[in-house]
């Protein structure tokens, strides 16, 4: 890559899967299938826009920005571009994002808690990606 | 997720009760009912519920419960309703109590406006878990195009006659209980009271209730509850949380002791004097065994707890004794959660037992006496749960009804 792409571009989500299914293998993944959806209120191109993970089976299969309706997934997480974009860069944990309520979860909790660390490990791997937010 | 089958003798058919109270909303036109009392997750999901929980029953299919994420996974486990029925609420965004329930019955219900019952009141009993009124707000600020209804009578109409399932687990507490009984009275005996305290007492009943299966000493008055002396004859002390008195000679003990099997509660009380017994207390004794023994005849299906304690206050002011009864003879009990109060909420003191409440065949109730001598420290207790029958009432423990005297 050669140099920083635009948060939530196609370029990133490129980038993104790329990355995470390099680097994310099935075993790490703990063939898990799910989906996930972060949908982003207040993008600076006067958009919302969503993020939507599918995982089957550990395999990243699915990795799609957007705007409109998000794809029905397991999980969803609102809120704002900023926060995503800190978040995203390790500004703020997303953990303290959701316990401050400036995040808000949709689904099973129990299910989340045992995805939580999964979760994490991409937040991680997307941190890395020279971004331009 | 728990299974049950048809066999088991402690089978109890969940969706039947389910489907009863569906019906009964259908009947009152209410869209969807928000449970919040321990006795309704007892009743409903078969999983002890420590943490504040809810059960949120639509009009058709099954029931989801909300409980603290921390235990959502082990309510699941022994409920026989599975994960995705049972989930977790977390102080994150979205995942709070009041907005998870929320979009629940909004998002995945589909219910946009109608009536949600729900259970107000109040209680003696600390754990009833009512709606609190910060609750009941928030849930109508967030619920806006519904109203909130009262329906617990719902519940407590169905959960009053106990079904097969629910009396074998009861009689199996009891036997439970039994045996603590026999492992205390086989520790105190020969002398083996001396220096023992209250909280050991507690403690080998305990032990013996576990080894034969009890899950929880399940009392919220203390769990295992001890008094001897003076402690024994305290006129508002029915309620004894062990303390750690030495028995002494000359004492009167009481071991009130609790099991908890499949949320089926044992409940039974007996009472020995320590050492030596004066010819006072042999008298106290032989009153309180008399009352007991003539209360167990008056419960039969017709009676009323007010026709019971009239009669029983009639034979303690004959004997001369009256003065030492507290004049209330039982109180309700149900799976988890159900207690005190006995029947339903259509006496003249609102969420107190209807003193005319008639009592029906599968009712069961806890016989409860409390006889206290203050002057004297000296006082007994009895209680053990009945099943009332038609022509009477069958005692779920059987540890012999006696005053012993242990030397």
């Amino acid at each position: 890559m050669a140099g920083k792409v635009s948060y939530l571009s196609s370029e990133w989500r490129d980038e993104v899967e790329r990355r995470l299914r390099e680097e994310l293998s099935p075993e790490k993944m703990k063939h898990i299938t799910t989906s996930v959806t972060f949908n982003y209120t207040g993008c600076p191109d006067g958009t919302d826009k969503y993020l939507h993970f599918t995982c089957v089976d550990g395999v990243i299969t699915d990795v799609k920005v957007d705007t409109g309706d998000p794809p029905q997934a397991e999980f969803s997480i609102t809120g704002s571009y900023d926060l995503f974009a800190r978040v995203t860069q390790g500004i703020v944990t997303s953990q303290r994002a959701l316990m401050s309520g400036k995040l808000r979860l949709k689904g099973n909790m129990v299910k989340a808690l045992k995805l939580a660390s999964l979760s994490d490990r991409i937040n991680k791997i997307m941190s890395r990606i020279p971004t331009i937010y | 997720m728990k299974k049950t089958t048809l066999n088991d003798p402690y089978f109890i058919d969940f969706p039947h009760r389910l489907s009863q109270i569906q019906e009964k909303m259908a009947a009152e036109d209410i869209d969807v009912y928000l449970g919040s009392r321990l006795r309704t997750l007892s009743w409903i999901t078969d999983a002890f519920c420590p943490w504040r929980s809810y059960i949120v029953i639509p009009a058709h299919g099954l029931p989801t419960v909300f409980t603290f994420v921390i235990d959502a996974a082990r309510v699941a486990d022994d409920s026989w309703l599975d994960e995705d029925h049972v989930l977790g609420y977390a102080p994150l965004g979205g995942m709070d109590q009041i907005t998870q329930i929320s979009d629940f019955i909004r998002d995945t219900l589909g219910l946009h406006k109608g009536h949600i019952g729900v259970e107000n009141g109040m209680s003696n009993y600390l754990p009833e878990g009512n709606l609190t009124h910060y609750e009941h707000e928030c849930f109508k600020e967030s619920l806006s195009g519904f109203s909130l209804v009262n329906a617990h009578h719902i519940i407590d109409s169905l959960s009053i006659i106990k079904d097969q399932g629910t009396i074998n687990r009861f009689r199996e507490a009891s036997r439970i209980v039994d045996k603590g009984h026999r492992a205390v009275k086989g520790a105190i005996s020969h002398g083996g009271w001396k220096g023992m305290t209250e909280t050991e007492i507690a403690g080998i009943a305990a032990l013996a209730m576990r080894r034969a299966g009890s899950v929880w000493e399940w009392s919220f008055t203390g769990g295992n509850e001890i008094a001897s002396g003076y402690r024994t004859g305290l006129a508002g002390g029915a309620c004894t949380p062990a303390t750690t008195r030495k028995l002494k000679a000359g004492d009167g003990l009481m071991v009130d002791i609790h099991a908890m099997f499949k949320l089926a509660l044992g409940d039974h009380s007996h009472n020995y004097l320590i050492g030596r017994a004066t010819k006072r207390q042999l008298w106290h004794a032989r009153n309180f065994l008399d009352i007991v023994s003539g209360t167990l005849k008056a419960y039969k299906a017709g009676a009323s707890p007010v026709s019971i304690a009239e009669e029983m206050m009639d034979f303690a002011e004959t004997r001369g004794f009256s003065e030492f009864m507290v004049p209330g003879f039982e109180h309700g009990i149900g799976m988890m959660g159900d207690e005190w109060r006995i029947g339903m909420n259509d006496g003249p003191m609102p969420y107190w037992t209807n003193p005319d409440h008639t009592y029906r065949e599968n009712e069961i109730v806890i016989c409860a006496m409390q006889y206290a001598c203050p002057q004297e420290d000296t006082g007994f207790r009895y209680e053990n749960p009945i099943l009332i029958g038609k022509d009477g009432c069958e005692p779920l423990s059987r540890f012999g009804l006696k005053v012993e005297v242990i030397e």
